[in-house]
């Protein structure tokens, strides 16, 4: 099985909050942060489909 | 428990408004005389007009009912608060409705003069110089307001009785402005017009300790920090030649930021991702769950609202 490469389009000041959070130590880095981001968003919301869609 | 000082009294009968200075440090009680009445509400900063009470902010901080504990913001870029309210025995106000004005009289009942909240606001309000134009947005006590289930906003009757009271604390020296609604053939003040009482009281030690702290920060800018700081005196509007647009961050530059998926992060992300509105746009929709994780996990206030905690 191969990774699926995602391009992420984001603007200086979006790049800025990312960078802003990592410096917080909240993640070693930019990729490490949307990684971090989609286990904790997949983890919290995955029943949300079943009752009709996220929020 | 010290009790407070009373500086004035007025009182504010139907058809009028009354202007009052209120120092930083002084507290507005509006009253019932008799009860079932709205009060409109303006406010000004005192030492610099153009810094006026926003309803837009107040209702995005606070909900569509401002009571005890929240307070009255001014408009950006300044958003300071102005007003604390200290104390609300009824705990029913309204940000959603402008005030009422002659037109809706005119058109919809066909009254040739009919008292109305703007045009009240406007003459207590010449007593200190301001003009019809510089009426703005209202609070309105004691008024009580709902919205429907088709998104329009609606008015019915209030409950208040005589004596019960809105303290309203100023953070700020204010020009304070109520006025009695001017509405006798709505159900705004249950179809009759009656007095209000205004109070002015110094308040306590208490009082004040009371007030939760709001932040401090570089965005609430005032005049020293505009690049025009002077009042436009004339009515026209004219293109500056000179002018050179300085909207900051600009240009906006997106980056790219490739992301490889595990097999087992794209299931998860399969199984979370809005195709509802992103469609097949995986980067958009990975974008999307970047900002609403981080939403969820940093941020204090309602999405889109200031947050006035103070650090
Ligand atoms: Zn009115």
């Amino acid at each position: 099985m191969t990774d699926t490469i995602v391009k992420l389009r984001l603007n200086q000041q979006q790049l800025e909050l990312m960078d802003r959070t990592i410096a917080q130590g909240v993640a070693a880095d930019r990729i490490a942060l949307v990684r971090l981001a989609l286990r904790e968003y997949a983890a919290a919301h995955k029943g949300d489909a079943a009752k009709g869609g996220a929020r | 428990m010290t009790s407070r000082q009373v500086i004035s009294e007025f009182v504010m009968e139907p058809g009028t408004g009354k202007a009052i200075e209120l120092l930083k440090g002084q507290i507005l009680r509006i009253e019932q005389v008799e009860g079932g009445q709205c009060a409109d509400f303006n406010c000004f900063n005192l030492h610099d007009y153009k810094e006026f009470m926003h309803c837009g902010r107040t209702r995005t901080v606070h909900g569509f009912h401002p009571t005890t504990g929240t307070f009255m913001w001014s408009a950006p870029p300044r958003e300071r608060a102005m007003l604390y309210i200290l104390e609300d025995t009824v705990g029913r106000n309204d940000v959603l409705f402008p005030r009422c004005s002659a037109y809706v009289y005119e058109a919809a009942y066909g009254f040739a003069v009919h008292t109305n909240c703007h045009d009240i606001q406007a003459e207590a309000q010449r007593e200190y110089g301001l003009t019809p134009d510089d009426v703005h947005d209202s609070f309105n006590l004691f008024m009580c307001t709902g919205v429907d289930e088709d998104g329009h906003a609606f008015m019915t009757r209030q409950t208040t009785r005589k004596g019960d009271y809105v303290d309203l604390l100023a953070l700020m020296d204010v020009l304070a402005v109520p006025n009695v609604c001017g509405a006798d053939v709505m159900k705004t003040s249950n179809f009759a017009l009656k007095p209000l009482k205004l109070t002015v009281f110094a308040a306590t030690d208490a009082d004040l300790a009371s007030v939760p702290r709001t932040p401090t920060l570089a965005s609430q800018r005032t005049p020293k920090d505009f690049k025009n700081p002077a009042i436009k005196s004339d009515r026209p509007l004219r293109r500056d030649p000179a002018y050179k647009p300085e909207f900051p961050n600009t240009p906006i530059v997106v980056t790219e930021l490739p992301i490889a998926l595990t097999p087992e992060e794209l299931a998860m992300f399969k199984a979370v991702k809005r195709t509802d509105i992103y469609g097949d746009d995986d980067a958009a929709a990975l974008r999307d769950l970047l900002f609403s994780w981080w939403e969820e996990r940093f941020l204090q206030a309602h999405a889109g609202a200031p947050s006035i905690e103070s650090k």
